[in-house]
């Protein structure tokens, strides 16, 4: 006879997994109602937010002072907001309603602030608003997004370029590469997901069809690969070559977010119906670990990309769990997975608790955004 | 004498050795050894040791007595009992003039957060530096503040001077380091990139004067987080978010040409532009030094050799520069990012102090040759470390401020063996606490020192510890009534 506990693998303890973020060290109050949606910048300097009272903004991440803001939603909650990635400019977009809006915030130095403004100004020549297809009895069809020019009272403030879509945006989602990003209108039908050339201003609609309510997507981090949710589903496709790579089946009800792992072998899925699923990309389309942590919907989920084996799930019961995850290169060793802490200190308001988080770039720090305010 | 003591408490007694590291209050071989009373505090050995027969002070200096590096805060009866000795032992009690409790004395109160502060005063170094010496109430507090705005102040929290907006040449952002270079001459950084040099002057009645821009200085392509003023050589570092340190001279005459593309010109600087009259002369670095990979938080001069200079970053790394030919010659590798530097005298050498971002201060030694780099940390903090300032009376005080709200004064001599999760070697623990008195009515600290984070401390001989932060205050504690017992 063995001893079942014996065979349970051996784990070490969250005291000897650290460094992983322990204690709140700042938060960031201004935001009118609940904040939607978070990003620290590549460089790890800012955060920016966005949320119900429509406005962007973006604080000095040590501080928690807020240096800049502009209201880009009218009557609409700013539901996300990403940084593009690089370096080699500072530019954030935002998605408030069925617009999609490119920032240039005002924190730069001049070069830089130069600099933003080429790349977002670029795709003005190629004037793609003006080629319309026409349909099959001829008629002239609406191009599946505009590309404008804001208007002068928001292009002064730093915001540069209008996307309009035909439904609410939820999820903005940038390749590596800073040229292309992804959004998400899960209302919309055919045009759910949308893919954008920044250097052409040009948005073009990937798949007509999808076996269901498109969720989130991501590229992959160093593949050409294209991952879309939809409720219960994570499908990849090549995206050279057009067609669908692998069906991932988390068995989740309802998926609200999932994240790739830096190294890309790897992948993280969060629902509503509150588990937390580790899939092994290399092993099966089945998770190789499932969680149930929470008593509420799990909202967002995301790997640390600067070198600690870290992760983390945002809840609607007001908590972050944080996991240590450490992928191992061995092929037939699976990855270690450690709860190692949970914070709290989110309210929980009209049963909504923390919307979205997100990592510092190189530090063992996370932000979370809350339906009250808002902490790190 | 001995019998006299003893004899007078009919208490029990213990052989002490008395000795002490400052020469100037050494006692005669002879009188070192002496028995006294069991029941006795630090206040009682201190009036011992300033009595006619052994020190024989003129005005009594409060002493403390350290016994093994722990600060006697007990009766000697109490402290044998807690650590299991006898007293038929002779305790070696060293002797050290007393940290005095730092008390509220004053807020001055602005209309933002305060980033950073600056004392003038007969001993500072910039008064040091002056023409004329700044004579005992004369002092000046120089406060920088998110609004752009540099204010001094008296001691009595009357605005002397605010420095021009930035329609007239001054900031455009928030200023986030300010110092004085002299009496007359202060130095200004900040969000905007730039550093400002200020001719300041003051009318006869000390009670008005006028900042007024001379220089604007550019090179930086981020925020500057640091600057360190040198009044001799006329020398600035800065330290930025850029991950570059900026060599700068005050002389207008001897400063490179501003490269003329950092100079605003993007579309939202053009309105700004129309509104300024930029009539104040801009100049670019000496050198831009690139060698850290992360935001630089603080830089340095070495005060015993302006040629050498310090940074912290948040890469982890404490760097080392020979300022003549801007060159890194050494790095020291920490596990944190860092957020804050000072240079302390020391006990035998001089030695850095590094705030953390980890609730921590490192204390290195920064000689290259030295074998060890981790001298010490000190330990108490509840949140990020943002600012240091040395004890002008002690080689071996200083203070912090964190943004858990607090400033924690620290005592070297004072330490323990860490714990395994300390990471062993010897841990310091802050010596006072001192709190933001605009949270006085509060029963705990806010979480995340919300609203009372300090963003700047500067420890002066003559004025005190003046405090900054976000509770848009500064506020001065300061060492009174030497003569009191308080608890101890
Ligand atoms: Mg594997």
């Amino acid at each position: 006879n063995i001893d079942p506990a014996s065979l349970l693998p051996k784990l070490p303890r969250p005291e000897e997994l650290k460094p992983f973020p322990t204690v709140c060290s700042t938060l960031f109050r201004g935001h009118e109602g609940r904040v939607r949606s978070l990003a620290i910048d590549p460089s790890g300097v800012w955060l920016a937010s966005g949320g119900d009272d429509g406005t962007v903004r973006v604080w000095e991440l040590l501080t928690g002072r807020q240096l800049w803001s502009a209201k880009i939603g009218d009557d609409e909650a700013v539901n996300v907001v990403r940084w593009r990635p690089g370096r080699d400019a500072v530019i954030l977009s935002a998605g408030a309603g069925e617009d999609i809006y490119l920032l240039a915030p005002p924190i730069v130095d001049p070069e830089t602030d130069a600099a933003s403004r080429e790349i977002l100004d670029h795709g003005f020549g190629h004037a793609t608003n003006a080629t319309q297809t026409l349909t099959a009895n001829g008629a002239r069809k609406e191009p599946v997004a505009k590309w404008t020019r804001p208007g002068t009272r928001l292009e002064d403030e730093g915001v540069l370029i209008k996307i309009t879509v035909r439904t609410t945006v939820k999820v903005i989602s940038w390749h590596r590469r800073g040229d292309f990003f992804s959004t998400v209108s899960p209302t919309a039908q055919r045009s759910a997901v949308a893919i954008h050339t920044l250097s052409k201003h040009l948005t073009q609609i990937p798949f007509r069809r999808l076996p269901g309510i498109a969720q989130t997507v991501q590229f992959h981090p160093s593949r050409p690969l294209f991952f879309v949710a939809t409720q219960r589903t994570i499908r990849s496709y090549d995206l050279q070559k057009q067609e669908l790579v692998k069906i991932i089946q988390p068995g989740a009800r309802w998926i609200s977010s999932f994240d790739i792992h830096p190294g890309g072998d790897n992948l993280i899925v969060g629902s509503y119906d509150r588990r937390l699923l580790w899939h092994d990309l290399d092993l099966s389309t089945r998770p190789y670990k499932t969680m149930r942590f929470h008593n509420k919907a799990i909202r967002a989920v995301k790997y640390h990309k600067g070198g600690f084996p870290l992760f983390a799930d945002a809840s609607d019961d007001g908590s972050l769990q944080i996991f240590h995850g450490k992928v191992v290169s061995d092929l037939m060793e699976n990855a270690t997975i450690v709860p190692v802490k949970v914070l709290k200190g989110h309210k929980v308001k009209s049963a909504l608790g923390v919307m979205d988080i997100d990592w510092h770039p190189k530090e063992p720090w996370c932000v979370s955004a809350g339906a009250d305010e808002r902490e790190t | 004498m001995e019998d006299s003591i003893a004899t007078a408490t009919g208490h029990g007694q213990v052989q002490v050795y008395f000795s002490t590291n400052s020469p100037d209050i050494e006692l005669p071989e002879e009188k070192r050894q002496l028995r006294v009373p069991t029941d006795v505090r630090r206040y009682g050995l201190s009036q011992i040791l300033n009595s006619e027969s052994m020190l024989d002070t003129s005005a009594p200096i409060p002493f403390d007595f350290l016994i093994n590096g722990t600060f006697l805060r007990t009766t000697i009866d109490e402290y044998l009992v807690a650590n299991g000795l006898s007293s038929e032992t002779t305790l070696n009690l060293q002797y050290v003039r007393s940290l005095i409790p730092p008390l509220y004395e004053a807020s001055f109160e602005h209309d933002d957060w305060v980033s950073c502060v600056d004392v003038l005063s007969g001993s500072s170094a910039a008064g040091k530096w002056s023409g004329k010496t700044v004579s005992a109430g004369q002092e000046r507090i120089l406060s920088g503040s998110y609004d752009g705005l540099l204010r001094i102040w008296n001691k009595s929290g009357q605005v002397i001077a605010t420095s021009t907006s930035s329609s007239a040449g001054g900031h455009t952002s928030s200023i986030k380091s300010a110092k004085f270079i002299s009496s007359t001459q202060i130095a200004s950084a900040g969000l905007d990139r730039t550093v400002r040099i200020w001719k300041y002057s003051e009318v006869e009645d000390g009670f008005s004067g006028e900042l007024k821009p001379t220089l604007e200085l550019y090179g930086h392509k981020a925020g500057i987080d640091s600057i360190d003023v040198h009044g001799p050589s006329s020398r600035i570092l800065t330290a930025s978010t850029d991950g570059m340190i900026g060599l700068w001279t005050t002389q207008k005459a001897s400063a490179p040409a501003v490269n003329t593309s950092l100079l605003n010109s993007g579309p939202t600087a053009k309105r700004r532009k129309l509104t300024t009259s930029t009539s104040t002369t801009q100049r670019g670095p000496l050198s831009l030094i690139s060698s850290h990979t992360a935001p630089v938080s603080a830089v340095i001069f070495n005060p015993l050799d302006a040629t050498v200079g310090y940074s912290a970053s948040h890469d982890h790394t404490i760097r080392t520069f020979d300022l003549a030919t801007s060159t890194v010659v050494d790095t020291r590798t920490t596990s944190h990012p860092l957020l804050s530097l000072s240079a302390l005298p020391g006990i035998s050498t001089q030695l850095l102090a590094a705030g953390t971002s980890a609730r921590h201060i490192t204390l290195l030694d920064p000689r290259i040759s030295a074998s060890s780099t981790q001298v010490m940390t000190l330990r108490g903090h509840t949140n990020k470390i943002v600012s240091l300032s040395p004890d002008p009376e002690s080689n071996y005080g200083l203070v912090s401020g964190s943004h858990d709200g607090t400033c924690r004064v620290w005592d070297l001599r004072s330490s323990r063996q860490g714990t395994k999760d300390e990471g062993n070697g010897l841990v310091g623990e802050a010596v006072y606490v001192v709190e933001r008195d605009s949270q006085k009515d509060q029963a705990k600290r806010p979480v995340g020192g919300e609203g009372i984070k300090v963003f700047g401390v500067s420890w002066d001989k003559d004025v005190g510890i003046v405090s900054a932060g976000e509770d848009k205050m500064v506020q001065i504690n300061r060492g009174r009534g030497v003569t009191r017992a308080e608890n101890s």
